[in-house]
């Protein structure tokens, strides 16, 4: 008796002191990932506002001596030929992010309410065809569909992007998508069929509300993936005043060999429209929806 | 209000008919409760006559229309589901109206109704809330609400209380009653807990593996159960049945047990089991028409007793006769320790007959 009386307090001691350790360590980790990845857009942002003699200085200025804007200026100036590609290739890519967007959701929305709540003759098969896609790397479809593509007329066009991008796209919003519909009480949909709506009208204005967030986290999920692209729009775009802005940028970086304030200025650029979607779209991500909706 | 028609109804998945050749007749203004264990069809049943499922075959008669093909919409039928089913990102107020708003009725109709059923329920200061706002009991309120703002012709239940603890499901049980004899509604409740469907229904339908095994009112069912199943299934604690075999003695018609005891039929009773179709029968008795004695008596059996469970004003005593489990009431008063030797008497009176065969109650006449 005596010895557990003695033993227990003892291994609770030890056990809170690693349950404490472990937690520093855990704070320790994040705190070296958020410098890992905001070091890097935080120097990005010092280096575009440095002039170019500045931005190759060894060893570098932390902080610029003299802080300039006028990459920035260059690039938003249309008068400017700098200017008038850098606005070209953001009208670009807004473009095609945008019109891939809207149709991955068009498309994503009625596909993943079909998986979740209809059986029908090769469901399974069907929905695991649309994830195969994503079982093999980007690169291995490049050749493939550039040659389909020159098959459809599409080279050189924004409906080539917009095409590959939703079929990269498109699985996985169809899966995210699929996973919110599965977790709707199907009783609220047949509540609202004996309260006097229509399978489409309850879809309307019962479901749908409730998967606002699946479906902003889609768009945004699709959005970021057709807005940063590369490789596919290097491959199938050539005239360069249809480039989006992930290969331009490169051209602009090599063309620009020494202006790496303007590169990083490019750069910060390009980030702010996803930045500007996530602060927009966040509040929109409610936890527990349909908390409320039944009883368990 | 409406009356409802089940004809011959049957949902098969595949091969597997889980709903099997159901008829059965609700009449206007009529409480009918479909009762039955777990996966006998009644939610079926009741899915089948909202319109939520097809129907395999049969007609589903609502009012004077047939529905079989109608969608649930165009039933004029409401429903409240087993987990509510309240739409989260609205209001009490706009979960009331939707239904109202479907059927495009002017808004200052629906503002009159929509406050006249939150006042009916005693609601009108939840309005504002959103379902996960309330407790389970006003949850439960509301989605009662939203079947009754309507005024429908007939009202679906799908075991809208087994989601409440005990003591507010016994008080919505009376106020669901209430409910029914103020309205005069035509209500299909489905439940599992044969105690609601007693209490609360004029008819009960009992169910099995999909098939359809009595309807008639509590009463009757309660007292002349057709088969072992519902002799079993309604009532608690549950009808003893203990199997036996039937013989003559001196000319008089005997049941005897497998232990060796056995005691003599009555003539209506004897009447009965001349009617089995094999010398199988078995004995169903009610735990209250049991009697128990303490010594020994002539034509009463000696049993030993397993469990006492003392509920206040009756306690039950469990025992093993036979094999079979039987369950007798005494008054609190009578002492009984578990392990004592008792003795039973049965009720040639109150006691049912059922053919060990076909399981079917064995009739006199």
């Amino acid at each position: 008796m005596s010895t557990t009386a003695e033993t227990v307090p003892q291994g609770l001691g030890r056990r809170r002191m690693r349950v404490d350790g472990w937690r520093w360590t855990g704070r320790i980790f994040l705190a070296f990932m958020l410098l890992y990845t905001a070091v890097p857009m935080i120097w990005m942002l010092i280096t575009s506002i440095k002039s170019g003699f500045a931005a190759m200085q060894f060893p570098p200025q932390w902080w610029p001596d003299e802080p300039t804007l006028a990459s920035y200026e260059k690039l938003l100036d249309p008068q400017n030929s700098v200017g008038q590609d850098f606005l070209r290739f953001f009208w670009n890519s807004l473009f095609v992010s945008t019109v891939t967007t809207i149709l991955s959701v068009i498309v994503a929305v009625p596909a993943a309410y079909a998986f979740s709540r209809f059986s029908f003759p090769g469901r399974n098969f069907l929905f695991f065809a649309v994830l195969l896609r994503n079982m093999f790397p980007a690169v291995i479809f490049l050749v493939p569909l550039f040659i389909l593509m020159r098959l459809l007329g599409l080279m050189n066009t924004h409906g080539s992007l917009i095409l590959t991008y939703l079929t990269f796209g498109l699985p996985l919003a169809i899966w995210l998508l699929k996973g919110f519909y599965d977790n709707i009480p199907v009783q609220l949909e047949q509540a609202a069929r004996i309260d006097g709506a229509t399978r489409f009208q309850a879809f309307i204005l019962i479901v749908m509300p409730l998967s606002t967030p699946g479906i902003i986290a889609t768009a945004i999920y699709s959005f970021i993936g057709a807005w940063n692209e590369y490789i596919y729009a290097y491959t199938f775009l050539t005239k360069n005043d249809q480039l989006t802005l992930p290969v331009g940028i490169q051209r602009f970086f090599s063309e620009n060999t020494t202006d790496f304030p303007g590169l990083m200025a490019a750069s910060f650029m390009m980030s702010v429209p996803v930045v500007v979607l996530f602060l927009v779209l966040q509040r929109y991500f409610v936890r527990a929806l349909t908390e409320g909706a039944v009883k368990h | 209000m409406a009356h409802v028609v089940l004809k011959e109804l049957v949902k098969a998945y595949g091969s597997f008919k889980a709903v099997n050749d159901v008829s059965l007749t609700v009449n206007d203004g009529e409480f009918v409760a479909l009762v039955g264990p777990s996966g006998c069809g009644k939610t079926t049943t009741l899915n089948l006559v909202a319109g939520l499922i097809p129907i395999t075959s049969g007609d589903i008669v609502i009012g004077d229309r047939v529905v079989n093909d109608l969608d649930p919409k165009d039933r004029d039928i409401a429903m409240v589901f087993q987990n509510y089913a309240l739409y989260p990102q609205k209001s009490v107020y706009k979960n009331l109206a939707f239904p109202l708003q479907m059927r495009k009725l002017p808004r200052d109709e629906i503002d009159k109704k929509v406050k006249e059923a939150a006042r009916v329920l005693d609601m009108t200061h939840l309005l504002e809330r959103k379902p996960r706002e309330l407790s389970g009991g006003q949850q439960q309120r509301v989605a009662l609400g939203r079947a009754l703002v309507r005024d429908p012709a007939v009202f679906l239940m799908d075991e809208p209380l087994s989601n409440l603890d005990a003591k507010l499901r016994v008080q919505m049980r009376s106020e669901i009653k209430r409910f029914h004899q103020d309205l005069k509604a035509t209500i299909i409740y489905v439940t599992h807990d044969q105690l609601e469907a007693v209490t609360m229904a004029d008819k009960m339908a009992v169910m099995n593996g999909g098939y359809l095994q009595q309807y008639d009112s509590p009463a009757q069912v309660f007292a002349h159960p057709v088969n072992m199943f519902v002799a079993s299934f309604i009532g608690s604690p549950a009808m003893s049945l203990i199997p036996l075999q039937a013989s003559t003695a001196n000319g008089n018609a005997v049941l005897t047990s497998a232990e060796g005891w056995s005691f003599e039929l009555s003539p209506r009773n004897a009447q009965k089991v001349a009617r089995a179709t094999t010398r199988k029968v078995v004995l169903g008795a009610r735990h209250s028409t049991i009697k128990l004695r303490n010594s020994a008596a002539p034509g009463a059996i000696p049993a030993k007793a397993y469990t006492v469970e003392p509920t206040g004003d009756v306690t039950f005593v469990q025992a093993f006769l036979s094999g079979a489990i039987i369950n007798v009431s005494v008054p609190p008063n009578i002492a009984v320790a578990p392990d004592e030797q008792i003795w039973l008497e049965f009720d040639q009176e109150r006691m049912h007959l059922f053919d060990g065969e076909t399981e079917m109650a064995l009739k006199a006449n």
